[in-house]
């Protein structure tokens, strides 16, 4: 009975709740400055639209947790949820979940947006995610080291890169046996995939599957460089760099024990904090780059709206909202990399993030992951692709180009492309 | 003995036991029935997770993916010109064609899982899913031997805190931290103790005593890995042995003991011939539970290994998240099931647990 | 004077064990509260430290972990969650499951080997796989984060307290039953007043390991808990830890979390277990 009346009061209190105010709810990250940001702006749209109330919802930082509850969601089509987050790699997979962001008035904002990241959410000429911050591989290296043995500058190649490390290391690890030359994601996992596109990308080894869906990864660039990080593996990288992620990298990195990091930006404002062992000590530089040219993994996270919303087009409004030219300035102001073109020009940013100015070229030629091409399997392409990378350059395949050529094999399957062979 | 019941009495205690398993059967039917419906039908079709896409019957074909396995000879290479069988220069073992050039590739693809020799002939086992092979196989392993520390220190531990040990209270009490500690931010503390690198805890020791530099990656070192999550998993589960065993310890009267001891037998014995079978019903059940617990272990799994080494759980997890193979992973699920069940089975049967 | 030292060597054998074991349960939480009393880059160190110190090797702990944590709204109405959601299972479990097992364990009715069996059935698929369609039976009923919860660790705490109670009212020894029987007292009342409280450490120690486990649970929470972020428990809570920046892991906080959630548990157990028994043999009826 007490059951009975409780759902008869809330079913009243909802309804009226819905002619009253409309909700709109936003599923975004869980991490302390960004959770603090996204409640401003949601303060700032309730108090420009009086009636609607935007709940900022927080769901876990790690990527898996995240994408397992999201699929939750989609699987039962709630409507709990309007705006979610998602990662720049999802628009592909998760196109069918989304709608189309053209729609609703996206031809005023996308323009404004880096290019590569509006073609990136771009999935059969639907807009499925407005970008809201992006992210690209840097290399950080220790410019007092470099300077100490007589380097003139960052490494432009990845053979250079090999060579200082070797030569620093040998001078500073008779004081500290923990001292390494180069540190990145090599566990097997999507940051590897982030990493690998580089070095492939870089040596003209082309990005997994191209535009044209085929499948170009079996070829000789390829397998050349990946054996040369083999042979990096407990020589310039130490062994756990095959269980490192983003924040073990930066562990070593930070503690001083590395003399080059390939990470993404938000290294560099921890990297600097007051007690950090080496503030003032490093910069950041475009990645080295083999046969071809420095590449970058595109990284970042969009807005999408949910079609299973009660009310798409408002939902669409905040997500614009979310992602205008103002709140992506406060974002930039702590480090999150906006990902509209003018704001690179802004003087406020450039004084508070200095390398932003820098770093503007990384971002407008970022590579992306084949997300969009493979779709909707990209997450069963990125899988199988990082771990036949993994198996390289931990040494379990001593035969890359054999690795590589079952890696085609294995994508074909999963998407019916064709597999191109040199 | 007791006296012979009546029919009346027989009535009663059957209609008062089933009124008495009633709760549970509705919890059953709440819980249980809907999901693992859903499950067995599930593994006979091709649903994506969280798709529009249409589902379809496929029969055994998700069974077949997973448990396919072949098994085709690998034949010596031979120089062109000369035909003399090629060996390695520096083993001098013969050196076999590539398994990928003798393996089939339609209809269906089988990957290699492991080589052997045969009576000198070379022999490749293929497997159409070798990495869900390799996950049960992890399992079973990792299975048997967490089960089985767990089971010695657990005991030893129950037997401590029972007795009139001085460590009695010290024992106690450490027993029931591991316990306590959240299971998920444990498999993050071992995670941290066995960072490569002196910050992690063991290399830092094997460091400070000189022993080595201090760079041993624990997690990615093949040889190190099943030993380190069996270490790790022991670690929260020998208390929750020693627990059940205490409590079944608690059980046998005293006065046994005391018996035996003016019998002049010594606490060796006593282990052998009072507490041992008095403790049997109680270890069959732990051990049932445990074995159980094991065979479907999942979180350290997933926070340690993530996609470099699988259970059956885990690997369960990574095709429903990863790839959205909804049809697949609840294939996995059932065949996790019926391997549970056999395991269960023999138990009960062999500690006669379901004797009436 | 060979029998002494061969006693003497059995003692110096059992306190290595005895040691080993002790460092082998206690360290790693021993870690875990010195890291807590870490700042990041303490944490970094190389070589690591037993005790927090600064880079001139002082003794210097930081209590900003902890000052995070308190002040950490969600993992504090988290605690409560957990314990809600921990007792009711249990208390529930232990019930339902008593019945049961005094029906398997001393009744004699048809179909007990059936029953047995598809108790345990329910606890031998792993949780992932059944994560889907329990989130959809709970989606159709509508049912309150919390209630899901409950309801959902009934999967594994009930077959758990099932098996295990049945297997302690099987060693009860026939004669305390029948003997009552023929005082007179009905099957339920024997099950109340006598066996009840003759199984208590039994009952204790189920009770403790099902609400453990219930406390632990860290997936069915993560995704029943999703929108009514109110009702989180700590597991979940823990995981939504996050550093100030995107991608950075506040290692110190977890940890601090995880030994604040740990003593009192430890604490509690240690000071109850004994009072709860007591309590619950005084019961009991003698001889």
């Amino acid at each position: 009975m007490k059951k009975v009346l409780l759902t008869v009061l809330l079913v009243a209190l909802l309804s009226v709740a819905l002619f009253a105010e409309k909700t709109i709810t936003v599923a975004a990250g869980a991490v302390g400055i960004e959770l603090e940001l996204a409640r401003q702006a949601a303060a700032e749209f309730e108090a420009l639209f009086p009636g609607v109330k935007v709940n900022v919802l927080d769901t876990p930082d790690m990527v898996q947790d995240r994408l397992g509850l999201y699929l939750q969601f989609f699987e039962a089509k709630s409507d709990r949820v309007d705006v979610y987050q998602i990662d720049v790699i999802w628009p592909g997979d998760l196109a069918q979940h989304f709608v189309d962001l053209y729609e609703y008035g996206a031809h005023d904002y996308a323009p404004n947006h880096f290019k590569a990241i509006v073609e990136n959410n771009t999935v059969d000429g639907q807009l499925i995610g407005i970008p809201w911050f992006t992210d690209a591989g840097v290399l950080y290296y220790r410019a007092d080291l470099l300077e100490k043995y007589g380097f003139d500058g960052p490494p432009k190649t990845w053979d250079e890169l090999e060579e200082m490390a070797k030569v620093v290391m040998a001078g500073e690890k008779k004081n500290n046996p923990d001292f390494w030359g180069f540190v990145f994601q090599g566990n097997a996992y999507e940051g590897l995939t982030c990493d690998a596109l580089e070095w492939i990308a870089s040596n003209d080894g082309g990005t997994i599957v191209n535009r044209d869906q085929e499948i170009t990864i079996a070829n000789e660039n390829a397998a050349e460089i990946l054996e040369q990080v083999a042979s990096w593996i407990g020589d310039i990288s130490p062994e756990g760099v095959l269980a490192m992620d983003e924040e073990g990298a930066r562990k070593v990195w930070q503690a001083g024990n590395a003399l080059f990091m390939r990470n993404w930006p938000y290294a560099y404002a921890l990297g600097n904090a007051d007690d950090s062992a080496i503030k003032g000590k490093f910069d950041v530089s475009v990645l080295p780059h083999g046969k071809g040219e420095s590449a970058a993994t595109l990284g970042g996270w969009q807005l999408a709206v949910s079609k299973y919303s009660k009310d798409p087009a408002l939902a669409a409004q905040v997500a614009f909202f979310f992602a205008n030219y103002d709140h992506q300035k406060a974002r930039a102001m702590e480090s999150y990399n906006p990902t509209i073109k003018t704001l690179y020009q802004d003087p406020e940013v450039l004084e508070a993030v200095p390398f932003f100015g820098s770093l503007y070229d990384v971002f407008t030629n970022a590579v992306a992951r084949p997300s969009t091409a493979s779709a909707p399997n990209y997450n069963e392409v990125s899988t199988l692709f990082f771990k036949a990378v993994h198996e390289i350059i931990s040494g379990e395949s001593n035969d890359a180009m054999g690795t590589l050529e079952e890696l085609a094999l294995d994508i074909a399957e999963v998407t019916g492309f064709e597999p191109v062979f040199e | 003995m007791g006296k012979t019941p009546t029919g009346n009495i027989l009535k009663q205690e059957q209609s008062l036991a089933y009124k008495l398993l009633i709760p549970t059967l509705v919890v059953l039917a709440l819980v249980a029935i809907y999901p693992l419906g859903q499950v067995i039908i599930t593994s006979f079709t091709n649903r994506v997770f969280a798709s529009d896409q249409e589902t379809k019957f496929v029969g055994f074909d998700n069974y077949a993916q997973l448990l396919g396995v072949t098994f085709k000879e690998l034949e010596p290479k031979t120089d062109k010109e000369t035909g003399e069988i090629i060996r390695d220069d520096e083993t001098g073992q013969i050196e076999y064609e590539r398994a990928i050039m003798v393996l089939p590739r339609t209809p269906n693809r089988y990957k290699e899982l492991f080589q052997f020799n045969w009576f000198g002939k070379r022999i490749v086992v293929g497997a159409r899913d070798p990495e869900f092979l390799g996950a049960v196989g992890n399992t079973l392993v990792f299975t048997f031997f967490s089960v089985l520390l767990e089971t010695i220190i657990g005991l030893f531990l129950a037997l401590v805190v029972n007795s009139n040990f001085k460590a009695k209270g010290l024992m106690r009490t450490t027993m029931l931290i591991p316990w306590a500690v959240i299971t998920v931010v444990s498999a993050r503390i071992w995670e941290w103790m066995l960072q490569p690198g002196t910050a992690g805890f063991f290399n830092m020791i094997v460091y400070r005593l000189g022993l080595s530099d201090g760079q041993a990656s624990f997690l990615t070192n093949s040889a190190l890995q099943m030993p380190t999550m069996v270490m790790v998993d022991v670690w929260k589960t020998a208390p929750y042995m020693a627990l059940l065993l205490l409590a079944g310890l608690q059980m046998i009267p005293k006065e046994l003991y005391e018996a035996s001891e003016v019998d002049g037998a010594g606490k060796i014995r006593q282990f052998f011939q009072i507490t041992l079978p008095l403790l049997k019903p109680s270890l069959a059940v732990a051990l049932i539970f445990r074995t159980l617990d094991a065979l479907r272990v999942f979180d350290v799994f997933q926070v340690l290994m993530s996609s470099k080494m699988y259970s059956m759980a885990s690997y369960n997890y990574f095709q429903l998240i990863q790839n959205r193979a909804m049809g697949l992973s609840s294939a996995v699920g059932m065949i996790i099931f019926v391997i549970i069940m056999i395991f269960s089975i023999i138990y009960i049967r062999s500690f006669g647990v379901d004797q009436t | 004077m060979r029998r002494q030292t061969k006693k003497k060597i059995k003692k110096v054998l059992f306190w290595f064990v005895v040691i080993f074991v002790f460092v082998y349960l206690i360290f790693p939480f021993y870690w875990a509260l010195n890291s807590s009393f870490k700042t990041e880059n303490q944490l970094m160190m190389t070589p690591a430290t037993f005790v927090p110190r600064d880079t001139e090797g002082n003794f210097a702990p930081t209590f900003e972990n902890y000052k995070s944590v308190f002040t950490n709204p969600t993992f504090l109405r988290a605690i409560l969650n957990s314990t809600i959601v921990g007792g009711v299972t249990t208390i529930i479990a232990l019930i339902i499951g008593s019945f049961s097992a005094f029906a398997l364990g001393k009744l004699r009715f048809k179909g007990k080997k059936l029953f047995l069996y598809l108790v345990l059935s329910m606890t031998m698929f792993p949780q992932v796989t059944v994560l889907a369609g329990l989130y959809a039976v709970i989606n159709t009923l509508g049912l309150s984060a919390m209630l899901s919860m409950i309801l959902s660790y009934m999967i594994f705490t009930l077959p758990f307290t099932t098996w295990v109670l049945t297997a302690f009212f099987k060693e009860l020894p026939v004669e305390i039953m029948q003997s009552a029987q023929v005082d007179g007292a009905t099957a339920f009342q024997t099950f109340y007043h006598i066996l009840l409280p003759l199984t208590a450490p039994a009952m204790v120690t189920t009770g403790l390991l099902a609400f453990i486990a219930a406390w632990n649970e860290y997936l069915f929470a993560l995704t029943f808990t999703s929108i009514e972020t109110q009702a989180r428990t700590i597991p979940v809570a823990i995981s939504l830890f996050t550093g100030k920046i995107a991608r950075q892991e506040p290692f110190g906080e977890i940890m601090a979390g995880a030994v604040l959630v740990t003593i009192p548990v430890v604490v509690l157990v240690l000071v109850f277990q004994k009072k709860i028994v007591a309590g619950l043999t005084a019961g009991a009826v003698k001889g």
